[in-house]
């Protein structure tokens, strides 16, 4: 597998998490949910295609989508999370975190062994 | 930004390309709602850009940012088919997803021709139990010399082939056409699940 391949696993990988987190807040339109990662990470390679994720994560009882008119001179749709979706994300964070920190146990162990080794 | 007519020219024409890229898979609402939602996003991204003095540069990179149209109707169809297909577990969804993996990656091209033979075998099958009462002279286990040949519709039956099997084919013939059909249709059910799983993990 090349690094490429592998980072762009990585990054599909937070994706889910990362858009969860960001309406978990409250309900953001499209736009404003693809501007909050932007502003935080770097896993909006093109913005077009996190509506797709979206609508999945609709479909998958994770979201709710609502068009709202009137606020904007143009309507937008509102995502906010289900209580499914809190369950799910909810699960998805303690488990980022519980790999992250084995990850990060590795690489500790892994440093030191090669600062002893020389 | 108010646009002048060139630029919502240019903005009707990438929404005008995307919607006939999402009709080529997705139901007629679903598209209405995609479409409705990437103009309000490009609406909002334009009106963001209050005070640039290039139009079509502001264009040009809100567009680019975007994507392409063909990319984002991938995208969809990317997330929409697979999913489809593995919640509805019908035939021609799973043949779009199936069709879709093939076109899209090397995996999915030779699954997809494996189960395309597995599926006309089927079709033969139950073709021929459906033959065999209208043609019983046609239809049925070929013999030359008493050596079977093969098995089949043959029209005209060739001077010195024997026809073997009675009606008997008939219940054969739509037990294997269904039993390999029901068999292949949930190997691409299957198939199309550990793609999603995958592609989730």
């Amino acid at each position: 597998m090349s690094h490429e391949t592998w980072q762009e696993q990585l990054r599909r990988g937070g994706l889910d998490l990362a858009i969860l987190l960001t309406v978990s807040a409250g309900p953001r339109y499209g736009l404003a949910i693809i501007q909050h990662l932007e502003a935080f990470t770097d896993l909006v390679v093109t913005e077009g295609t996190i509506y797709p994720i979206l609508g999945r994560l609709t479909r998958d009882g994770l979201l709710e989508a609502q068009w709202v008119e009137g606020e904007a001179p143009h309507p937008r749709k509102y995502y906010r999370l289900t209580r499914v979706g809190a369950k799910r994300l909810a699960d998805m964070k303690g488990e980022w975190r519980a790999f992250a920190e084995k990850i990060d146990r590795l690489m500790i162990a892994s440093e030191r062994a090669v600062r002893e080794s020389h | 930004m108010n646009l002048t007519e060139t630029g919502e020219s240019r903005v009707n024409g990438y929404l005008f390309v995307l919607e006939r890229s999402l009709k080529t898979f997705l139901p007629p609402d679903v598209v209405r709602d995609a479409v409705r939602e990437i103009e309000s996003h490009l609406r909002e991204r334009v009106a963001s850009a209050d005070g640039a003095p290039n139009e079509r540069e502001v264009l040009e990179r809100i567009l680019g940012e975007l994507g392409p149209p063909l990319r984002v109707a991938q995208a969809y169809s990317a997330e929409r088919t697979i999913d489809e297909a593995v919640t509805t577990g019908r035939f021609v969804p799973i043949v779009r997803a199936v069709g879709h993996l093939a076109a899209t990656t090397v995996t999915g091209f030779f699954v997809a021709l494996g189960l395309l033979v597995c599926y006309l075998i089927s079709f033969v099958f139950i073709a021929l139990a459906v033959l065999k009462p209208i043609f019983p002279g046609n239809v049925g286990v070929q013999y030359v010399h008493g050596f079977p040949i093969g098995l089949g519709a043959q029209f005209p039956l060739e001077p010195g082939t024997e026809l073997g099997g009675g009606y008997w084919w008939i219940p054969f013939a739509l037990f294997f056409g269904l039993g390999i059909f029901v068999g292949t249709h949930r190997g691409a059910r299957c198939f199309l699940s550990w793609w999603r799983e995958r592609r989730l993990s």
